[in-house]
């Protein structure tokens, strides 16, 4: 996968964003965010304050209502649902709190599938990739299971697996520790940092605990509509 | 009831109304066809019981005489011996200018009191003026409204003896009292007195028959005061035939029906259960706030009761609608084959009123039933996933599949033994087909299964199969709906399509001459229309013919009632032409044996209704009283579905002076003649002569037929595209269902880079494989059925063989048919889900 970096380096970039959904107020009033390749960025705050949804403006699957966003330097705005799919899929890996893994696909199809929509490999190279991929999480052996077979933990480590296979420059993850017990989240944390680095591809995090995001390069939170930077306002006092 | 319950419950209709309406639109349409079927099914049958009376009345015995009438000295005669039970009648058919066919019933004011209907009705006014005034007609009291004519009107009605000129008379306006709203047609009778239909049919001083009522006790009395040449025959007799036939034809109708109603059923099984299914999590959440399984379920039922009920009303006037179409349909159809009537009016029985609330109302909470008790044992919102439930479904199947071969066994084995007539050979067929059906859902996890396999590898199509595969109880009924809807339409096609290549290929053979004279009459009525016997020699002068045929036919008493007797003076080697089945010689030696013998051919249903064969003999009555003769030969007709004796020229009149009036004449002509200027100077010809003729060729004839034929089955055709469409229907509801379950994976796969695009063609593909499965399961059930109608039910009913036609083309239009069916069902889930808004598909359930 290309590598392809924005004009200043940054692999997403919001400016002035600001967001609401249909019939209701705004959630987001003017949010800024840089993330540089590579760099790995937590996002705290309260629940309901807009942190998944700024992960949806950052994957392109909302549209903001106002400000930039910048995808590997690429505008959002610009484009149509095709062509922000596009990007997406090429740039991007989701993991989500629930792990939204395909009931009708075996484990390692769940994870061959972004190499099928997004790259021109052929079936014997996407499979053998994605195998590869599933053995670095630490599931070579599961790969013919169904995902309802296995555990939740499991299920997030092929997500994570999932998410990171075609080589994306960022990775989105909506609180990936959210539906597992504390002991099983932290293994499944330090798997996806792990692959994070190992890939050298950016990370941007949400989680509410304050213990897994210390371990990441930024700490922001979500507060009123707004991104703090609580490095900065440590700095300051 | 807890309110908040109900509200929590209902307010669904608010948030998916598409969905909610689909429910409704299902049972409407379920409702609609059945009830419109049987609807069309009954007013036939009324119109054709009705017209039955009034030609009849309350006549318990007819005295007929020849078929060119009898002289009306013997009613006198009858009437001064005492007999004043007894009502002359003469009848024929008409045309109005129109075009429209009428029937004139010529009868006797003053003595018809105690027999018809129509006639007696005629009140007190009018009796005096049709008696007094010559030409003066009573038309049926409902025609009155869409004919723009008025009480005294005159009007021109076309006969075989000409055209006359004849005075309207309206009962309402002779009795004074205001037009009354007529409550139907009343039927197509023109009720004129016997003098006048004796001039308008042109048969001065005779008579068609006398209506006669008759104790038992009298009836030896009475048949010896009857002079030679008449006869006494019992109503019933001649009803028979065709009452046979007018059943015959409802059971393809019912056959039609029962078919609507099973895809009804399935329409409305689908659309129930997944109103519930849809939202189990209301009901879980319900649920675990406390509410009662006895509420929940309570509050489930309420919807589904209020749909049924809904939608079962709404399908009740839809249906009314409907049938107003079926039912002109109908009509035209018993026109052509039975009697002239006129469209009847349309009130559901209440026996089918009950049955459709059954079905609408009924199958409704039976639908519900099962996931609403599902829904309300739950505990958890766990243990309400759709895997557990689809799990049950899956392990139901084995128990269909047993269900499935049983009833495959039974109707195979009635089959086999052939009992039961013609109700076990439908019994025997709906147990086939239910059995097939019920073997489906297996067959189809099979198939699915086997997909899935081979789709190893590329991704998204084993998303779309196995998708579908997990969802067995939304997939399967839908598909084996469709499955029926194409079944029925290739075996319709089997069964028409052989029966009208026979039906050519026949009228081909028994046109054998090449220009006909005919008198002018609707095809219906032409068998009761005449020509002088003498034109032959002139017609044949003047076309240079080869040679002369004549044929007749009439409806003449036999030993096993009325029958339908043509009598032929054929060309030379006729017989070279004629389609035989089995005789007991051929060629000359059988023309000469029906020529110098009393000996006829009788056609196919003839033989099967009358159980008569080869060899056989028969009292039929011919122009100088009763005689023996023996059947000689079997022939296939299609002419007449009662079945007719054909018997040649010269033994009918053997001892008379021979025929006065014939039906038609055939010219042969010479090859090298312009047949275009023959028809010319027959026409002239005619043109002078005072009896309305005319000339037509083969192929006007053929194309008459064929478009009779036509119109009797466009029923059967229409009845096609309706079912094709309730299964669309439920092809939509079932990918509808499919995709609403499924929003989240297809959001999943968006989110992981999956273009609109390719949801649509996810969506697509999966119509088109349910699609495919059901065309290609379709084949064989419809052949299968095809078959059956035309080898058990057909012959059964009519007695008509055929030769079975494999319809290749038909075939392919059917898969072509349901894969388009299942595609543009596909479309509307497609284009929603590749529109969907991914977040709130996506929203992380807590
Ligand atoms: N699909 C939606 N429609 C309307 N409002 C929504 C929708 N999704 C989220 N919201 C609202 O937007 C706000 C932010 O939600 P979200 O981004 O999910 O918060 P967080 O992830 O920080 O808990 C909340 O108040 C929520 O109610
Ligand atoms: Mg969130």
């Amino acid at each position: 996968m290309e590598q392809q970096g924005s004009i200043e380096g940054a692999v997403l970039s919001l400016t002035d964003v600001a967001f609401g959904y249909p019939g209701e107020g705004e959630v987001l009033h003017g949010v800024d965010l840089e993330l540089a390749a590579g760099e790995r960025v937590a996002i705290v705050g309260e629940s309901g304050s807009g942190k998944s949804t700024l992960l949806h403006l950052a994957a392109g699957l909302e549209a903001a209502d106002r400000g930039k966003v910048h995808l590997t330097g690429k505008a959002l705005a610009g484009l149509d649902e095709a062509a922000r799919t596009r990007l997406r899929r090429s740039r991007v890996g989701i993991v989500f709190q629930s792990f939204h893994l395909i009931p009708t696909l075996t484990v390692l199809e769940n994870v061959m599938l972004p190499l099928e929509l997004a790259t021109d490999l052929d079936a014997a190279q996407r499979r053998e990739r994605a195998a590869r991929q599933l053995a670095a999480v630490g599931l070579g052996d599961k790969g013919g299971r169904e995902p309802e077979q296995l555990s939740g933990g499991e299920q997030q480590r092929v997500a994570i697996a999932r998410a990171l296979v075609h080589r994306p420059a960022l990775i989105l993850a909506d609180e990936p520790t959210g539906n597992l017990d504390s002991r099983t989240g932290e293994a499944v944390f330090g798997l996806l940092l792990e692959q994070v680095r190992a890939t050298g591809c950016a990370l941007l995090l949400v989680t509410h605990c304050d213990d897994l995001a210390g371990r990441l390069d930024r700490v922001l939170r979500m507060q009123d509509g707004h991104l703090q930077d609580l490095a900065a306002e440590a700095s300051a006092t | 009831m807890n309110s908040l319950l109900v509200k929590a419950w209902l307010r669904d209709w608010r948030r998916r109304p598409l969905q909610r309406l689909l429910t409704l639109v299902g049972v409407v349409i379920a409702v609609a066809v059945v009830l419109a079927v049987d609807l069309a099914n009954q007013s036939a049958q009324r119109a054709f019981d009705r017209s039955m009376d009034e030609v009849a009345g309350t006549a318990t015995h007819q005295i007929l005489g020849p078929a060119r009438g009898f002289d009306e000295a013997h009613y006198r005669d009858l009437r001064l011996a005492g007999w004043r039970d007894t009502a002359p009648i003469v009848e024929g058919p008409a045309r109005l200018p129109d075009g429209r066919t009428i029937y004139v019933l010529g009868v006797d004011p003053l003595a018809e009191g105690p027999f018809r209907g129509a006639a007696s009705d005629i009140g007190d006014a009018p009796v005096q003026r049709l008696v007094t005034e010559p030409g003066t007609i009573l038309p049926p009291s409902g025609w009155w409204a869409g004919s723009g004519m008025a009480h005294e009107d005159g009007l021109t009605l076309e006969t075989t003896a000409g055209r006359f000129e004849v005075t309207l008379l309206d009962r309402a306006a002779e009795r004074d009292e205001p037009a009354v709203e007529a409550d139907d047609e009343g039927g197509s009778l023109w009720v004129t007195d016997i003098a006048t239909a004796q001039t308008l049919l042109g048969r001065p001083g005779r008579l068609d028959r006398i209506d006669v009522r008759l104790d038992d006790a009298d009836i030896d009395g009475f048949a010896e005061l009857l002079p030679d040449g008449l006869e006494l025959v019992p109503v019933a007799a001649r009803d028979q035939a065709s009452r046979e036939l007018a059943q015959a034809f409802r059971i393809n109708l019912t056959a039609m029906s029962l078919l609507a109603l099973l895809i009804a059923a399935f329409l409305i099984y689908n659309t129930q259960t997944f109103a519930v299914l849809r939202r189990r999590e209301v009901l879980a959440s319900l649920r675990l706030v406390g509410a009662g399984r006895r509420a929940l379920f309570g509050v489930v039922m309420l919807e589904a009761l209020l749909v049924g009920v809904i939608g079962t009303l709404l399908g009740v006037l839809v249906g009314m609608g409907l049938a107003q179409v079926l039912v002109g349909q109908v009509a035209q159809t018993v026109t052509d084959h039975f009697f002239v009537v006129a469209v009847t009016e349309v009130t559901p029985r209440p026996l089918a009123l009950l049955a459709v609330i059954a079905l609408g109302v009924g199958l409704s909470l039976l639908a519900a039933l099962a996931p609403a008790w599902e829904a309300a044992r739950a505990a958890s919102p766990g243990s309400l996933g759709r895997g557990r439930l689809e799990r049950r479904a899956r392990r139901g199947l084995r128990g269909l599949a047993v269900a499935a071969v049983v009833l495959l066994a039974a109707g195979g084995v009635m089959l086999l033994l052939g009992t039961g007539g013609l109700v076990g050979s439908f019994v025997a067929l709906f147990l086939l087909i239910t059995g097939f059906v019920l073997l489906l859902p297996l067959v189809l996890a099979g198939v699915l299964r086997g997909l899935a396999r081979l789709g190893r590898g590329r991704t998204l199509p084993r998303i779309g199969v196995r998708s579908l595969e997990r969802s067995l109880s939304r997939s399967a009924p839908a598909t084996s709906a469709l499955t029926l809807a194409l079944a029925a339409a290739i075996s319709v096609s089997v069964m028409v399509g052989s029966f009208r290549d026979s039906v050519e290929q026949w009228l081909g053979q028994a046109l054998t001459s090449d220009v006909y004279v005919v008198p002018v009459a609707p095809a219906a009525a032409r068998s009761g229309a005449r020509l002088p016997a003498d034109w032959g020699e002139t017609l044949a002068r003047i076309a240079e013919a080869e040679s002369v045929s004549t044929g007749s036919s009439q409806d003449t008493p036999s030993a096993v009632g009325m029958i339908d007797l043509y009598v032929v003076e054929p060309h030379p080697v006729w017989l070279d032409y004629l389609p035989l089945l089995r005789a007991e010689a051929t060629g000359e030696a059988l023309d000469r044996r029906l020529r110098e013998t009393d000996a006829v051919l009788v056609t196919e249903p003839f033989a099967a209704h009358h159980d008569v064969g080869v060899g056989d003999r028969l009292e039929i009555r011919v122009d100088d009283g009763r005689r023996m003769f023996e059947v000689a030969g079997v022939y296939r007709d299609y002419g007449s579905p009662q079945g007719t004796v054909l018997m040649l020229g010269e033994r009918f009149y053997a001892g008379t002076a021979g025929a006065e009036e014939v039906g038609s004449f055939g010219l042969r002509l010479p090859d090298d003649v312009d047949a275009g200027a023959v028809i010319e100077r027959l026409e002239a010809w005619l043109a002078e002569r005072e009896t309305a003729a005319m000339v037509t060729r083969p192929g006007d004839i053929e194309q008459e037929s064929m478009a009779i034929f036509d119109r009797t089955f466009a029923i059967t055709h229409l009845l096609r595209v309706i079912t094709l469409l309730v299964a669309f229907i439920a092809i939509l509801g079932a990918l509808m269902a499919l995709q609403m379950e499924r929003a989240r994976e297809f959001a999943t796969l968006r989110s992981l880079g999956l273009l609109p695009g390719g949801v649509r063609g996810l969506v697509v593909f999966q119509g088109a494989v349910l699609g495919g499965f059901a065309a290609l399961a379709a084949i064989p059930l419809g052949l299968g059925m095809g078959w059956l109608l035309i080898e058990v039910i057909n012959r059964e009913a009519f007695g008509w063989g055929m030769d079975l036609r494999w319809p290749g083309r038909e075939i392919a239009e059917t898969v072509v048919l349901g894969v388009g069916a299942a595609l543009l069902a596909a479309l509307i889930p497609a284009w929603r889900m590749a529109r969907m808004r991914l977040v709130p598909a996506l929203r992380e359930v807590p």
